[in-house]
């Protein structure tokens, strides 16, 4: 892997370690997403695929003990999460937390809007903005009354998956996390999350699609396979892979120096 | 722009949100685009009388269209000028003259007002049409001449 910053990676995570607590789960893991790619990660649990998502958003679980991750040629390591996503890095929950008496709409708007100032641009109004939700309800199959709802309060799982996907389609991020966004959805809930995800791919954004199953890589089709064990990537391959895994499981598959 | 397409475009905008309260929030929400006044153009002739707070409003006849400025002092005056500013400004006195004022009630916000707010977009109305004549026999006499 080349030490310099290149401009056709968006991310570079480079001999990154990091740890939960004392326990040690990023052990020099290395990563370059490009601009149009979808980069899938799987593997066995305990594996770090999580750790990977949250080290890159800076979450406060993680402490960072060694390694650099670079978005756009600079390092982000010692950057907030705020300041992360404000550049276009967006995570996509695991588990979407619920934040009663938070009204959906206006923490879209607010989040739309704190990114769009940082961007020197100007802040969308209440109804230019409610535009923009309806059409992406309409076209991830939401119902209307997720305006006025509570941010995932009383969502059920395909419900919540979804308004993920509805902040990425509304935020527009530059770097994808998608963590387990499959996980919990019946297979209409999978079309539409995948339809969702699949109109994001614009040619400019990296997708770093995290799952243990292969069903979503059929509806987001791959362009890298990255089995990750035991805190480091262990093999990269195309999307041929998924089918040896299915196969043979991830026990097959030996470390690549 | 017609005064007409510009009301049912507000009505669009106003038919997005689910209740009440959102569509009372919005008003307040367009004026933080509301501009003020210079300190002398606030007098007893440009203050709007029977509003519920404070308002003024300049108008000037220019090019044969009718020039409005305003400025309000609570958050509602602020967003309803905003909101028939948009409407009613830079437009020819006969334009207005000839535009019903009950076709404001399209946009299905004015009967969410308090009595007092209502009261006070009369007083608007009654300004904007005094100037729109006032513009208007301007015009007559110019042509005239």
């Amino acid at each position: 892997m080349s030490k310099s910053s290149n401009n056709e990676k968006v991310l570079e995570i480079k001999d990154v370690h990091a740890k939960i607590g004392n326990k040690e789960i990023l052990k020099g893991l290395n990563l370059d997403l490009e601009p149009g790619k979808v980069h899938a990660i799987m593997g066995p649990n305990g594996a770090g695929k999580s750790t990977l998502s949250k080290t890159i958003v800076g979450h406060y679980d993680i402490e960072m003990t060694g390694g650099d991750i670079l978005y756009k040629g600079k390092s982000i390591k010692d950057w907030e999460p705020e300041e992360r996503a404000l550049e276009g890095i967006f995570l996509s929950f695991q588990h979407p937390v619920e934040i009663p008496g938070v009204n959906n709409a206006y923490f879209l708007r607010t989040a739309l809007n704190a990114k769009r100032k940082h961007e020197g641009k100007e802040e969308l109004n209440a109804a230019e903005f409610l535009r923009t939700m309806k059409q992406h309800l309409e076209e991830l199959g939401m119902k209307s009354d997720m305006i006025s709802r509570s941010l995932n309060e009383g969502f059920s799982g395909g419900e919540k998956k979804r308004n993920e996907i509805l902040q990425m389609l509304i935020l527009e991020p530059d770097v994808i996390i998608l963590d387990e966004i499959d996980s919990g959805l019946d297979i209409d809930a999978l079309r539409a999350v995948s339809e969702g995800i699949n109109r994001m791919k614009d040619g400019k954004r990296a997708f770093l699609v995290i799952t243990h199953y292969s069903r979503i890589l059929d509806y987001i089709k791959p362009d890298y396979i990255h089995v990750l064990k035991e805190g480091r990537v262990i093999k990269t391959a195309g999307p041929e892979l998924v089918a040896r895994l299915e196969e043979t499981g991830y026990d097959s598959i030996e470390e690549v120096q | 722009m017609t005064m007409e397409e510009t009301v049912a475009r507000y009505k669009e905008d106003f038919d997005l949100f689910p209740s009440a309260n959102d569509k009372i929030e919005y008003i307040f929400d367009l004026g933080k685009k509301h501009t003020t006044l210079a300190q002398e153009e606030k007098n007893d002739e440009t203050f709007v009388e029977g509003c519920a707070s404070a308002a003024w409003l300049v108008g000037e006849c220019k090019d044969g269209k009718l020039i409005l400025r305003g400025e309000g002092t609570s958050e509602m005056a602020k967003g309803m000028l905003t909101l028939l500013l948009d409407i009613f400004n830079n437009r020819t006195p006969d334009e207005i003259l000839s535009f019903d004022p009950a076709k404001l009630h399209e946009m299905g916000v004015v009967e969410l007002l308090s009595p007092v707010r209502q009261q006070s977009l009369e007083a608007f109305l009654k300004k904007v049409y005094e100037y729109a004549r006032k513009c208007s026999e301007e015009l007559k006499v110019n042509n005239q001449k």
